[in-house]
């Protein structure tokens, strides 16, 4: 999580702070659907009983949001964007072992 | 013919293997499954009370080195001395124990509120809350602007199984101010 997502400023506010954007590019989005693996699912199926937070799938869902903003970034590299403005995330389980997480934004040139 | 027959005997087996090992871990399961249970009815509520204070203690002692909670939901209107800004997020995939989601049954008959589930998001949406304002400090944001928060589902109505839990994901965009 750094400043800068492969040379693309990413950022979930409607402008930049300190910046001037010059041109819109229009959509761009990444998404990804992750499914749990077997071992997983049986460990973490056991630690449910007890409740409280299941760490593999934070893990899980933190790698794929890493894919998801990763493929976002390279559909905006490829309009020839500077930035992306106002991200938003969604989620949505397709079955209750995999999960789709999806990113978009509008991608901008702005200096 | 001897040979013929073990030969056969120990291709049965090897047939069998897989689901000797399937039963195996079926009665492993039955046997195992109510003792968690019982730990689960005995320590479960200590733990959800264990995991809130900490996030709480963590939360206040964050909020005191910094003088101020560097989370807000605004867009625009912020400072004009911003440096740089980049998103920042965090998310936790949190479930109440099965022990938790009986009671929430029997809540559920009586209707009303359910205090157990209450409980058991709030306390995910703050650990989720507090990782979000570690991460932005330990990237070296000072603040975070127009902070989201999204609850997603892990197991989805109408899908068998065996996990119950909540996403919370919270992002936001880091700032830093340039004095």
């Amino acid at each position: 999580m750094e400043q800068m997502v492969q040379g693309i400023l990413v950022v979930n506010t409607e402008t930049i702070p300190g910046m001037m954007i010059t041109e819109t590019l229009g959509v761009v989005s990444g998404s990804t659907v992750r499914a749990k693996n077997i071992g997983r699912d049986i460990t973490q199926g056991l630690r449910n009983i007890m409740g409280g937070e299941l760490v593999k799938y934070t893990e899980l869902l933190e790698e794929s949001r890493q894919e998801a903003i990763g493929r976002m970034v390279a559909d905006a590299m490829s309009r020839g964007a500077t930035a992306i403005v106002n991200v938003r995330f969604a989620t949505s389980a397709v079955t209750a072992g995999a999960a789709e997480l999806f990113a978009y934004g509008t991608a901008v040139k702005a200096e | 013919m001897a040979v013929g027959e073990g030969t056969w005997l120990v291709m049965g087996l090897l047939i069998a293997l897989p689901f000797l090992l399937l039963a195996l871990i079926g009665i492993l399961w039955s046997v195992a499954y109510p003792v968690m249970l019982i730990w689960a009815v005995l320590f479960s509520g200590k733990k959800l009370d264990e995991q809130i204070a900490d996030t709480n203690s963590r939360e206040v002692s964050l909020r005191d080195s910094l003088g101020h909670d560097p989370l807000t939901t605004i867009d625009g209107g912020y400072r004009s001395d911003i440096t740089s800004s980049g998103i920042v997020w965090a998310g936790v995939v949190f479930g109440p124990s099965h022990w938790h989601l009986l009671i929430g049954w029997f809540n559920n008959l009586i209707g009303g509120s359910i205090d157990t589930f209450q409980k058991i998001v709030s306390a995910g949406r703050a650990e989720a809350m507090q990782r979000l304002r570690e991460n932005a400090i330990a990237n070296g944001w000072d603040d975070v602007i127009n902070v989201r928060i999204d609850t997603a589902d892990m197991a989805p109505q109408g899908a068998k199984s065996s996990v119950k839990a909540v996403e919370v994901f919270a992002y936001g965009t880091g700032v830093k101010y340039g004095n």
